[in-house]
């Protein structure tokens, strides 16, 4: 880490490195360089516990356009393969895919650096035998990036990794919890740079940083509540313009918001099992299914939970799970009085088109 | 003067006509006739397997063709601008806003639509966005969803992929018994994949036909021939039809003739038709004696289901078609295409509805042309929704492609 980052309080720390975003890895991890991976769906776990840090591939710059993807892919993947393409990850320990959409199989298929792995889990999470299914890919998931690391798998290690996380899924969800109370990029910025830096030092400094945080909470006064959802956002545009224009961010369901680290591993439990299980119980993406109400059901009850004043769904353009869920459940959220605005942007940035479609929705409310 | 008639029409296409039509009436009145006799209908996608549904009784109606029909007739974007006002992204796949279309505005459809489902089956062996389509089908209907999850094949099909595809096949048997009142008998299925595999054995040998110089078929022969064998596969009228169909492609071959006449070039094709242009994009390359010979799509259907447990070949099958696989198993089919039916270049449409099959296009053309030394030419268009399709820009890409060709 830069010296300047070194010497920040542990609040500054954090929002240092979540505004960093996808750019300048190098600079997190002075002493190796740590495992890239796509969407959450990727086990931290299996990464820590061969001693790598995991790294979530974030976009520094979504205007790119490689000529290995057609234009109707979403920015995220196309800004990530011009980047791999210019050798920007090129020293990375390796690069995970969770398999999620056509998209992400699609560019795992082309990522052009070898040491890539790409975990298939089940999409239908409640199907018979989808445990049992996605347990035996994380066994063999591991076996191979064991051989990678050259290292055998260690249970023991493993179930340190599983600790580690659950130790910052629950710090994440005390922050959540603040949410209503915090300025809506600082909390977005804080729960991204426990994607993208070193997991101890995470931890260390989330734990450190809530006291302080709750001592500066306070009440949202006037600010209309919202709940979003969509993908993986890379930067705190959104959530700076929210704020700007007197909304408040009080229950976020983004890839890379608080859905990412919600549940815990049982620790009780067969590691792979357990994490499999984990993954069988949170709220699932729009690239899972559980049950046709899944999805509606948890934003509903989100909503209510946090008393939303309204609801936006981001669509990232090209993104087709979020387009195809943003109609049901905006059908739902209507049907239960809760406003409700599609937003579908280019990249996490958004731009004037995106601010005039904001401020007439909130003018609405 | 009236230009010289290159392309050679097969006599089959009426007695194609004849049995899409009975089935698509038969279909159309399946409630009057289905219900007194305890059938269900069935909307499926075209890579379900069908012959566990037929085996109960089960009628099925395909989206996916009609998709394509709405396409081929040009009602797609009528019907696609309908599903959009009701919410759903025009970046989605036509054929799904096409059928969703087609479910809020049967009026604006062909033949008023499909009618309604009993229940829904879908595979996403094909794409993710069936699953999705498929969910909103059923938010819609209020039917049973049946879904039937088979992992993405990177590399090779592995057992615990094949064991979790199995118990869901055995769950999905158990939920059609319970929902028709009916135990699956184990003859009646035997006689569905023999059905099955019959007609895919013999669309297998009507595209091997094809190595023959000349083609006896063009490629939009195959598109237009291949309703059957998705929609029909597992029933006698599908084994009837490419029966006949195979003696005639065969009786060309005999007589020498040539789906395109003076075949100068032979072209691999790759992606779903374009519907709306079956024949005129096609006459572009035909009318320089370019025959497009074969191509990786209609080849999907041309895979028999292995002997041994049926249940278990069932799942081995359907999960380890074509586009469920990765980059490698792509590149290998087509390097293996062009080496088999001496194939000069190829054409790959990269199609804006269908993401799996065309993200991983520019790396398959890479590849391809690396290691066979042919040339491969990109298009950009959609399989149904003619209002992205640029007539011009597209064009002028194939003359500079076949001019190439000519060297």
């Amino acid at each position: 880490m830069t010296s300047s980052i070194e010497q920040a309080g542990p609040v500054q720390l954090l929002l240092k490195v979540g505004a960093s975003g996808g750019s300048g890895w190098s600079r997190l991890y002075p002493e190796g360089p740590p495992f890239g991976y796509f969407c959450s769906y990727w086990p931290e776990e299996l990464v820590l516990s061969l001693g790598w840090e995991p790294y979530r591939m974030l976009p520094a710059s979504a205007n790119a356009t490689p000529g290995r993807l057609p234009a109707f892919c979403c920015s995220l993947a196309r800004a990530c393969l011009a980047a791999a393409e210019a050798g920007e990850y090129r020293e990375l320990a390796g690069v995970g895919f969770g398999h999620t959409c056509d998209t992400i199989q699609s560019l795992a298929g082309i990522w052009p650096h070898e040491r890539t792995f790409l975990l298939v889990p089940p999409v239908a999470l409640q199907a018979p035998g989808a445990l049992a299914y996605h347990t035996a890919q994380l066994a063999s998931l591991w076996r191979r990036l064991a051989g990678q690391a050259g290292k055998e798998p260690d249970p023991a290690a493993l179930r340190r990794a599983i600790r580690l996380t659950n130790r910052i899924r629950a710090l994440a969800g005390r922050l959540d919890e603040m949410r209503p109370r915090l300025p809506s990029p600082l909390v977005s910025a804080i729960l991204r740079a426990g994607q993208i830096m070193p997991r101890e030092a995470y931890a260390a400094a989330l734990e450190a940083a809530l006291p302080e945080l709750a001592g500066a909470a306070a009440s949202p006064q006037g600010r209309r509540r919202l709940l979003i959802s969509g993908p993986a956002l890379e930067n705190d545009g959104l959530y700076e313009l929210l704020e700007e224009l007197g909304a408040r961010v009080v229950a976020d369901d983004t890839c890379t918001g608080h859905r990412h680290f919600t549940g815990l591993v049982a620790e009780d439990e067969e590691p792979l099992a357990a994490i499999a299980g984990r993954y069988a119980s949170i709220p699932a993406c729009p690239c899972r299914f559980k049950h046709l109400d899944d999805r509606p059901d948890h934003l509903a009850a989100l909503a209510r939970d946090r008393e939303a004043d309204g609801v936006i769904l981001v669509v990232r353009k090209y993104c087709d799970p979020h387009a195809w869920d943003a109609v049901s459940v905006a059908k739902r959220l209507r049907g239960e009085g809760l406003p409700v605005l599609v937003l579908e942007m280019q990249t996490a940035t958004p731009g004037e088109q995106e601010r005039t479609r904001v401020q007439a929705f909130l003018e609405c409310l | 003067m009236a230009a010289e008639r290159r392309y050679l029409p097969l006599q089959s296409a009426r007695y194609l006509e004849r049995t899409m039509k009975k089935y698509y009436l038969l279909t159309r009145y399946q409630k009057l006739w289905g219900r007194p006799l305890g059938r269900p209908l069935a909307w499926i996608t075209s890579g379900a397997p069908v012959e566990i549904l037929r085996a109960f009784g089960v009628d099925v109606v395909y989206p996916e063709n009609y998709g394509a029909l709405c396409g081929a007739r040009r009602v797609a974007p009528e019907l696609c601008k309908v599903a959009e006002a009701a919410g759903y992204s025009p970046d989605l796949c036509s054929y799904a806003r096409s059928s969703l279309g087609a479910v809020l505005r049967p009026d604006l459809a062909p033949m008023g639509g499909l009618p309604s489902p009993d229940l829904l089956v879908v595979c996403n062996n094909i794409c993710g966005t069936v699953l999705k389509w498929y969910e909103a089908l059923a938010a819609h209907f209020q039917v049973p969803l049946f879904i039937l999850d088979t992992p993405f094949v990177a590399e090779e099909l592995d057992d615990a992929a094949v064991e979790y595809v199995l118990e869901q096949v055995r769950s999905l048997i158990a939920g059609l018994e319970r929902l028709t009142g009916r135990r699956l008998r184990s003859a009646e299925l035997s006689r569905r994949f023999e059905l099955s595999n019959e007609a895919v054995r013999l669309w297998g040998e009507i595209r091997s036909l094809c190595h023959h110089r000349p083609s006896p078929l063009n490629v939009p022969d195959l598109f237009v021939h291949m309703a059957p064998i998705v929609v029909l596969r597992g029933t006698p009228a599908a084994v009837a039809y490419y029966r006949r169909l195979y003696d005639e492609v065969r009786e060309r071959v005999r007589q020498g003739q040539a789906a395109v006449a003076g075949e100068r070039y032979r072209l691999l094709w790759d992606n779903i038709a374009i519907w709306y242009r079956i024949y005129n994009f096609y006459k572009e390359f035909s009318a320089r004696g370019a025959c497009f010979v074969t191509d990786t799509y209609t080849g999907g259907w041309a895979a028999e289901l292995a002997p041994g447990d049926p249940l278990e070949s069932l799942a081995r099958t359907y999960t380890g078609i074509f586009l469920n696989r990765g980059v490698d198993f792509r590149v290998r089919q087509m390097v293996d295409l062009i080496r088999d039916y001496q194939v000069d270049g190829f054409v790959m449409h990269s199609n804006r509805s269908c993401k799996p099959y065309s993200l991983i296009q520019e790396e398959i053309r890479r590849r391809v042309v690396n290691k066979t030394g042919v040339p491969g030419l990109i298009i950009e268009a959609d399989m149904a929704d003619s209002r992205v399709y640029a007539e011009e820009p597209v064009r002028n890409r194939v003359q500079a492609f076949l001019e190439n060709l000519g060297g």
